[in-house]
Parts: C-alpha cells; structure tokens; sequence
C-alpha cells in the first residue's frame, strides 16, 4: 500500500495506537467523577483518524471518484463474476479502503456504547457494516465482519430484542464456518489495517484473535438460547465454548474447571451419565493445571499463598461435590428402573434389562461420545483414563452399584477435608446427607436383609449425632431434614426386622426388645419434627404450610402405625399404645375433614387412617373387656 | 396476636412514604407532582400508565408518619421476641434519598438520642434495655443479660468490621452452635442503651472515613449492626442460658444494586482485561433444573450479605423489611422496582422442603 508509507499515515497509525491505549488501558485509572474522560479522548482521535482516511483518500484517488467508492464499473464485473451480488472483491483497492474506513467506525461505535450512547454507537455500526456489506467476506475483512456482529449482538440484546441480536450472531456464526471451509488461512486482525509496515501480527497472533471472536460469538449465542429457553441448544453452546476456550488455550483452569463442573450438572440433571462424566473428568484434570496447593505452612506466612490455598481447595472440594452428585443420581436412576411397585428390587426386570444391554451395541455410545469430546492434545489422555475410573451406564446389580458407591464415597471424604463441619456447617452436613443417600440407594441393591440393615445403621450414626447438637434457632431446616431422615432410617430398620423376624417361627427377647428399640427411636425422631413446627407457646398450627403439609401428615401416619406395631405381652400397654395409635389417625381424619385441600397430597395415608379410625375401636374394646374380665 | 406460628415467621413488609424535598441539595428538589397516592393503612397505589397498580403491604406509612408510629409497628414486636430467645432482623431498603437513613437512624447521627426524630435504631435500644431491666427487676435477681454489639460492613463481596478500622477483609464462618459468624470481628459490650448507641456512632463514622479515604461508596455497601443478647436463668440448680442475635441492616441503594445483577436479557460480555468469560458459568447455572427431583450441586456461593443473614431470609427469624420510598414523580422507576422488590420479599418464606421421598409406598 502506497499509503503505508507517507508520514501522513505513520501519524494516523500512532493515533490509532494511542487511542487504544486509553480506551483499553487508561480508562481503567478514570477517576469515579468523570468516569469516561480517556474513552473521550479516544474518540477524538478516532473522529480524527476518520478525516485523515477521508483526506488521504481524497489525494490519492481524487481524481477516478468511481473507483473510490464501491459503485464502480468494477461491480458489474464482480456480480457477474461471483454471483453473489457483491459489488467488489474484499480484497480489491476499493474493498480495502472501505474496510479500513469500517475499521474506524467499529471502534467509534465501540467507544459510542461503553460510554452509554447506544443510539450513536448503533450508527457507527451500522454505518461498519454499511461499508463492507457490498464486498465479498476474504481474509482482510472477515474477521471485521463477525466483530461488528458480535457488538450489534450485544446492543440489541441489551434493549430487550433478543431475536434482533440472535439474527446477527447466528450470521456471525455462518460466517466463521464458510470462511473456515473455502478459505481458512488466518486473517488480519482490525488492528492491522493500522499498523506500520512490518508490525503486522505473527500467524499466530492472527489466529489466536479470529478464534477468539469467534469464540465470543458462540459465548453470545449460548446467552441468547438461555434467554429464548432454548435450554438444549444454549447447553450445547456452552459446552464449544468451552471446548475452544481449552482448544485455543484462553482459560483460566479453576475458571475453566467450575464451568465445566456445573455444566455437568446440567447433563445430570437431563439424565446424560457420559456427557456428565466427560465434563466432572475434564474439570477435574484442568483444575490440576492451576497450580500446587500451597502448604499450610506457606499459607501462614504470606496473604496471597492462604487465599490461593483457600480457593484451590475450596474449588477441589466443589468439584468433588458434583462427582457425589453424580454417582448419587446414576445410581437413584437405576433404582426407579428397577424397582417394583413396593420399591423393591424386581428380578424378572434385573434380568430382561441385563438381556437388553448385551444386545446393544455399543456404536452409538461411540457415536455420541465423538460429539461431546473435551481436551487438547496435553490433557486428552489423563481426562480419558479418569474417566475409566467410574462406570456412565446405569449398574443394573450390586456389584455394579457398588462399584459406582465406592467411587462416590471417596469423593465425600475430599469433600469433607474442605467442608469441615467446624466452619462450613451447612456444607459439611449436606455432603453427609448424600453420603446417607449413596448408602440408602446401594441398600436397594443388596439382598440380604441383615447386610441391608447395617447399612441403614451406618445412616444412622452418621446423621444422629449432629442432630443432636444443632442449633435449631440457625438451622432449623436442616434439623428438621435430619430429623425426617432419621425417622425414616429407624421405619426402615424396623421393617427388614420384622422381615427377618417373619422367617424365624419364634422370635427370641432379644429381637423382640431390638424391634421396639428401632420403633420407639423412630417415632422419637417423628416427634422432633412434629415438635418443631409448635409455635413458641407449644401450640401446633391450625393450618399447615404447604411445604410441611405433606411431611407432617405422613409423620403423623408413621407415628400411627409405629404405635400399633410395638410388641408388648401386657395388656395395659398394648391399650396405651393403640390409643395413642387412634389419636394420631384421627388426627390426619380430622385435620383433612377441616382442610380439604389437604386430601389430595395424602390420598394414600388418609384412605388407610379412615379405615383405621374405624377398625382400631373395636381392637381397642376387645382388649379393654379382656382386662376387665381379668 | 400471632398464634399461628406460620404466619408468625413470615416476612413482613413496611413501606414509608417520605415527604417532598425542598432544598436539600437532593435531585428531587422542587419535584412537586407525586407518583403515588396511599390510599389505605395496607394499601399505596402507583399512578402508572395506561392504569394505576395497587401494592398492598402489612403496613403503608404516608408522609406524616411519625417516628414513634414507625417504631411500634415495626420493631416493637422484633425486640419482644428478641427478648424471648429468638432472632430478629430489621431492614431498610430504597433508593438513595429516599429515607432509610432518616428511619433507621435519625436526622443527623451524633446527637439525636434523645431527639424525638430519632429513628428505628435508637429507640429499638431503648426498649431493649428498657424490657432487660423490668425483666431483672421482676425475677428478683434471678436472671441476667449481657449483650454484645458488634458492627460490620459489605462492600465488594468483602467484610470490614465498622468497629476495627484498621482491620483487613473478615471472613464468614459457620459453627453447629452460633450459626454464621464473622471471624474475628469485635465485639463490645453494652450495659445500656446509650452504650449501645455510643457502639453504633462510632461505627457509623467509621463507615463514612471509610467511604472518604479508601474509596468505598457507602451507598454502595451493606452496613449489618448486630446485637447478640444472652439470658441467664438460675433456678434451682439448673441454670438456663438462651441467645438471640437482633440484626439491624441499612442496604445499599437499590439503584446500585440494580447494575450488580443486570436482570433480564442482557448479554454479559466477554471482559477485555484476561479474556475471561466469568459469566459462562452462571449461564449454565440457569440451565440446571430443579423441578425433575434430580440433586446437583452448583459450585458458586450465596453473595455475603445472604449468606450471612441467610437465618433471616425466610429461616427461623422475625423480619421486617421497611421499604422507603420518594413520592415524587421524578422517581417513579426507582419507587416501581422498590415497591416489586417490597412485594417479592413478601413471598420469601422458610423453604422447609424436607426429603420426604417414600411417597407412595406405604408399608
């Protein structure tokens, strides 16, 4: 370029220069009451920059006006040449000078927007794209064109007209893709068209700008599906951006890791074990990348090494949170697949399933999985071989759950170094609580009743003892969850003994005193919950809330049958305990006879204490005359 | 009068009208024409157009509330059921120069303690030592108090003790016992209610050398003034000990905190300084669901102030929210998006979900 030369464009190009450095750099030092002074500045030289191209123009091509603009005899030509209906070749004279002018008008708009005039920045943009509309996309413009679409994305998002901002940012797209497919060599960077002769950008600086504007382009589109609810697509989008961030090497690791993290829990939640899987291993290598953990030790001596400390393990702990996560909802799948209509483990369903899985091929998982892949050519191998490590396919018998259990289980004791219970309560006891889960759900699996037992017990000690010393005036919905769980575990505890009991002919002392200690427990815990929704005067509410409707109820109905189940020899006390049993299921009676809309979230329970509330009088006067009699 | 324990633990919501401005310096000087009009003890209606809106509220003061009436309503009851062991919180919110200081504190900081325009703070004090002493005298001894105040500020996600100034950044920690507690922070003792106040004064210009020297904007910090009140009981042989914390809140201006979370469709951009797209993950977050029943776990943390005062957003606490509002037509955005936040704070309750998972299969 003849232009390149003079000292009338070496001028222009160190304006440009300075105008970025205090649009990018110096702005950030603008004192709070004039928060734009350097952004202002800069676009004085950029309005500056825009009248040296019109004069340079003027000189250079003064003369042929026609061949200046883009509505020359040259357009003829190129329409008829292409077909596109583009009125010159993005890299002809013409189509340079135009982009060099959109250039300008970009960073005019640019500045326009983050100085709050959105109409003016808009202009400026519109003007850009103006420009170059008319010329073919090359390697000197491309990258122009999906900047600006970028920012009109962004501007018509921010007023509300997402679809407006979706059309640009879906056209961007289509145009990275084209370029990359007929084309694809790296392309100039805008801030070449400004640069003197021989500073242009290395190849891979090149590269690395395109990609990354293309990266923000996807990171855009993932925002506008969000916002359309189109929930499967923006996961998608997520996920390439993550993908290049890794590919293109632009990532923070722990950044990264948590990204990628979360976005597995979005694949849990859709049921996609293997695309969840490849996220936790890839967030799992990545956050590895960010460095040692520093020593306690080094940790005390200097502020940044404790905060560093902190972070990296707090983040490791999160990470492992979510590996839980998922190990606990594969195997809580598997169950519901499973089990029969009494929550059983249905064998006839074991075996057909197990038939049905050695049928399969395996193709398409294969199919699926080139879809999904995470990595670059450093991390790949260590993100697969974590991934060996746990199962993505539902386990269909115990040895399959178990495996996946034992796995999760190591994920809780790194959970639980982080998230001691001596400052992160909360945490520590929710990653108890799914410890307790893992537990339950492996029980479904095991078959022998004893086994299956001491695996409720392993709950049971687990969760009893903070029960006991949490304050409930902090943690009150926490109490109450402990508490409920506890009840349940004790109920459930007490069934496999009455099941186990049930094969011997005699049941001894020993487990007849066993079976009342796991119904009393039990009830005692039903009753810390139904105490703790008394008002401070001890007054249980007339009315419930809804979130406690059902909880409460149920707890009653337990506390019922609880009450009926308790083995006694005496007379006396078996009355006592069916009385008490009464009371409780006249309770549920009563309470939906004044509140019926409470019917429907009990429709089992209710039905069953009706009946109760029938029947239990006469049990209760049969005993009653046999004490009289005696 | 609340014998019903759920509606009882509720928030409530105040909303306080503040009268016009006349030369005070305040953009909404001389702005004459109103934008509302109260029309019930419960009701304000917004003159918007095509048509007025109504917001109903537990209580709506008009321009000539007074302080006292402001007080009773408010937190006479909180500082009772402080007294009985339980914990309460008081908020003011609204925009900047809308009253919360005014109600909260007063007309000017130092010398209203016995002013009868001393605000919310102050005349909570009094009747807190005012019950502690009357509950002393009535028990013959067998009871005491001790209460401790401590003062801290949030601004920037990061925790300064108002009391401490030299202090650096404080963290939030959690214990079975206490609940969530800032690490660290000073605690004074107050044996009356100017002591209190003398604590609180002197937090309060803390804030403010603060907001000068280290470039922190108090309208954009959360101030959390906290007294921790312990009981003593001794009867015979047995000796009852309850806590109760009472947390006083002035919240930033909700006009900052509107720029904090951009609500709706706007796109977060990709920040030039390290190329990071932060915000990636809190797409994703949105993505998650809840409704299948499935768990998962999302790796990023409640802000501070929730976090810290996470018992009072619909846990096991008395709160009252007081909303402060600008009548003038000027406002009307800012006292549209306070009167929908007013509202969405009413429907914040205990969210005791319990894992209650059997359903169905009774045996």
């Amino acid at each position: 370029m003849a232009a390149n030369q003079s000292t009338e464009w070496r001028a222009v190009c160190e304006k440009f220069r300075l105008a970025l450095e205090l649009s990018e750099n110096e702005s950030k030092k603008d004192p709070e009451n004039n928060p734009f002074r350097s952004k202002y500045k800069a676009r004085d030289l950029l309005n500056e920059i825009l009248c040296s191209l019109k004069k340079i123009e003027l000189e250079e091509y003064g003369e042929c006006e026609n061949e200046a603009g883009c509505h020359s005899e040259q357009t003829v030509e190129a329409e008829t040449e292409n077909g596109l209906g583009k009125a010159c070749a993005g890299d002809s004279p013409a189509g340079l000078r135009a982009a060099r002018l959109a250039v300008v008008q970009y960073y005019l708009g640019v500045n326009h927007i983050e100085t709050e005039e959105l109409s003016a920045g808009e202009q400026h943009l519109m003007n850009c794209m103006k420009l170059i509309d008319d010329c073919t996309t090359t390697r000197e413009n491309v990258s122009l064109f999906i900047n600006v679409r970028n920012q009109l994305g962004i501007l018509w998002a921010g007023r509300d007209e997402i679809e407006k901002a979706q059309g640009y940012l879906e056209i961007a797209e289509s145009m990275y893709l084209l370029y990359m497919r007929e084309d694809g060599q790296p392309p100039l960077d805008l801030q070449e068209f400004f640069v003197a002769e021989g500073e242009e950008f290395s190849t891979q600086e090149k590269i690395r700008r395109f990609e990354m504007s293309y990266t923000h382009t996807l990171y855009y589109l993932a925002q506008v599906y969000k916002n359309l609810e189109e929930f499967e697509r923006a996961g998608q989008y997520c996920h390439s951006t993550l993908q290049r961030q890794l590919e293109y090497k632009h990532f923070v690791p722990l950044e990264w890791a948590i990204n990628a993290a979360t976005l597995s829990q979005y694949y849990v939640t859709k049921t996609r074990y293997m695309e969840a899987r490849h996220c936790l291993s890839a967030a799992s290598v990545i956050a590895t990348l960010a460095g040692e953990i520093p020593s306690e030790a080094a940790a005390k001596e200097s502020e940044p090494e404790c905060e560093k400390r902190e972070e990296l393990l707090q983040k490791r702990a999160d990470i492992a949170r979510c590996w839980i996560k998922y190990c606990l909802n594969l195997l809580q799948d598997a169950k519901k697949l499973l089990e029969d209509n009494i929550g059983e483990l249905d064998l006839d369903r074991q075996d057909e399933l197990k038939r049905e899985r050695r049928n399969e091929e395996d193709e398409k998982e294969k199919g699926r999985k080139s879809a999904i892949i995470f990595g670059s050519s450093d991390t790949y191998d260590s993100i697969c071989s974590l991934e060996e490590k746990v199962s993505s396919i539902l386990p269909l018998d115990f040895e399959e759950a178990r495996s996946i259990f034992l796995v999760g289980q190591d994920y809780v004791a790194q959970a639980k170094e982080y998230f001691a219970m001596d400052g992160h309560v909360t945490d520590h006891i929710e990653i108890l609580q799914d410890h307790s889960a893992l537990f339950k759900v492996l029980a479904f699996f095991e078959q022998d009743l004893e086994r299956r037992c001491k695996m409720h017990k392993r709950r049971v000690d687990m969760l009893e003892p903070i029960c006991k010393d949490l304050n409930a005036q902090y943690y009150l919905l926490i109490c109450r969850q402990l508490q409920f769980e506890l009840a349940e575990t004790y109920y459930e505890m007490m069934d496999l003994k009455l099941a186990v009991a049930d094969k011997l002919d005699q049941p001894d002392v020993h487990t007849i005193k066993k079976f009342n200690h796991l119904c009393s427990s039990s009830m005692k815990y039903y009753q810390m919950f139904l105490d703790s929704i008394r008002s401070p005067e001890g007054k249980f509410p007339e009315k419930l809330e809804d979130e406690l409707l059902r909880p409460a109820l149920v707890a009653k109905f337990r506390v019922a049958r609880l009450h009926s189940k308790l083995i006694s020899n005496q007379l006396s006390a078996q009355l006592e305990n069916l009385d008490h049993a009464l009371e409780s299921y006249n309770f549920i009676v009563q309470y939906c006879e004044e509140h019926p809309d409470a019917k429907s979230a009990v429709e089992t329970e209710l039905e069953l204490s009706m009946e109760m509330v029938s029947l239990l009088p006469l049990k209760i006067n049969r005993i009653k005359s046999r004490l009289n009699s005696n | 009068e609340s014998s019903c324990n759920s509606d009882g633990d509720a928030i409530k919501v105040f909303v306080r009208v503040r009268p016009l401005t006349q030369n005070t310096g305040l953009t909404t000087d001389c702005d004459n024409s109103l934008c509302l009009t109260v029309t019930s003890p419960q009701t304000i209606r917004l003159h918007c157009k095509p048509e007025p809106r109504t917001f109903i509220y537990d209580h709506v003061a008009d321009m000539d509330t007074n302080q006292e009436e402001v007080f009773s309503s408010v937190a006479k009851n909180i500082v009772e059921s402080c007294m009985n062991g339980y914990n309460g919180t008081i908020f003011a919110y609204g925009q900047t120069g809308s009253g919360k200081t005014f109600t909260m504190l007063g007309p000017s900081e130092l010398d209203t303690f016995s002013d009868e325009l001393r605000g919310v703070i102050p005349r909570s004090f009094e009747y807190l030592f005012f019950l502690i002493n009357r509950e002393v005298e009535q028990s013959g001894g067998t009871k005491s108090f001790l209460c401790k105040c401590s003062f801290i500020e949030i601004y920037n996600e990061q925790i300064y003790d108002l009391l401490d100034s030299v202090s650096s950044s404080l963290f939030l920690r959690e214990d079975i016992k206490r609940g969530v507690f800032v690490e660290g922070a000073v605690e004074k003792y107050a044996a009356s209610a100017a002591e209190a106040y003398q604590v609180l004064s002197m937090g309060w210009r803390n804030r403010r050398v603060a907001s000068t020297s280290m470039n922190r904007e108090s309208s954009r910090s959360h101030a959390v003034f906290t007294m921790t009140l312990e009981s003593k009981e001794t009867g015979q042989d047995v000796v009852n000990i309850r806590t109760s914390q009472l947390n006083l809140v002035d919240l930033a201006g909700s006009e900052r905190q509107k720029d904090t979370h951009a609500e709706g469709s706007r796109l977060k951009e990709a920040s030039s300084i390290n190329r990071s797209l932060m915000c990636l993950g809190h797409v994703i977050m949105t993505l998650v669901d809840v409704s299948n029943g499935k768990h998962r776990h999302i790796c990023y943390r409640d802000s501070k102030l929730t976090f810290f005062l996470r018992d009072s957003l619909g846990g096991n606490a008395k709160t009252y929210i007081i909303a402060n509002v600008h009548p003038g037509s000027k406002c009307f955005g800012e006292t549209l998006s306070t009167l929908q936040f007013a509202q969405r704070a009413k429907l914040i309750k205990n969210k005791a979900m319990v894992n209650e998972d059997t359903q169905g299969n009774v045996r």
